[in-house]
């Protein structure tokens, strides 16, 4: 029989249970390692740490969740701060200081001309980290925008507009 | 609602690109890293002792009856005998008050 996530993190809670949270880890290593990875612009290395330190956080802090949003969104969470930290510490222009696309975002025009289709992560990499973490979040990965907006820890109409530009910006550089 | 659409040819493309990545040892590596969690009831238990001791400690020894009246006039005078004693009073409140906020379980 399966173990659900409430009954291993109350094992974890009860027991410090490691065989537990490795389970959860399991599950879950795929979307916040791929997340990081998207929002890292394809630096493996710094986001194999950033999960790796995502999870050990969640570990310590595990007490503290009180199951009101699902465990996803919670690990979610506690990425995107990694990320925002790791950017704070290399002192790496901040997340809301990244809005600056490449030249070729704003040329349409030159991407018809060549009928240059970029792949989706050459495309995300023309997003802002607001932006592609919203898109990520919530066309990628399914979550509401309530919860994005839970994750980002920003206003519910800034996700749906990082969004909806997002979107706008992949479809043109996707030429879809 | 952010579900993707249907027939979004950009929804597909996300969907599809969204592969699951190998676990390739990470899993073992947290695992292997854990460290020694704090018990939860440690903290709440430290700052509970702490409160009542510092409670007791306050009604006790501080001039509860020495008390001068508060006078905001007097307040602003620079060597006004009241400063002190309000100071420390107000210090104490201020910390058993900033303890009890403490004890409330952060989610973050």
């Amino acid at each position: 029989m399966a173990f659900t996530d409430a009954d291993l993190i109350a094992r974890v809670l009860a027991h410090e249970d490691p065989h537990a949270f490795g389970e959860l880890v399991r599950r879950y290593q795929s979307p916040v390692r791929a997340f990081l990875l998207r929002m890292t612009r394809g630096d493996a290395h710094l986001a194999d740490d950033l999960a790796q330190e995502t999870f050990l956080k969640a570990w310590r802090k595990l007490s503290t969740f009180r199951g009101t949003a699902k465990l996803s969104t919670w690990l979610f969470g506690i990425a995107f701060n990694e990320i925002r930290s790791a950017a704070r510490k290399r002192k790496e222009l901040s997340l809301e200081e990244m809005d600056v696309p490449p030249p070729e975002a704003s040329s349409p025009a030159a991407s018809a001309g060549s009928h240059l289709r970029l792949d989706l992560t050459e495309a995300l990499k023309v997003l802002s980290s607001n932006e592609r973490a919203a898109v990520l979040l919530c066309c990628q990965n399914g979550l509401s925008h309530e919860e994005a907006a839970l994750v980002l820890d920003c206003p519910l109409g800034t996700v749906k507009t990082n969004v909806l530009r997002g979107r706008e910006k992949l479809k043109r550089q996707l030429s879809l | 609602m952010s579900a993707p659409e249907e027939n979004d040819p950009l929804d597909a493309l996300l969907r599809e690109q969204n592969v699951y990545v190998d676990d390739a040892g990470f899993t073992a590596r947290v695992v292997q890293a854990l460290p020694c969690r704090r018990q939860t009831w440690v903290r709440p238990l430290i700052l509970t002792i702490a409160i009542i001791i510092s409670s007791v400690l306050a009604v006790l020894w501080l001039p509860w009856k020495n008390l001068p009246p508060l006078n905001v006039s007097d307040l602003t005078a620079p060597n006004s005998p009241m400063l002190l004693p309000w100071i420390l009073i107000i210090s104490v409140i201020g910390s058993l008050v900033w303890s009890l906020f403490a004890l409330i379980p952060r989610e973050d």
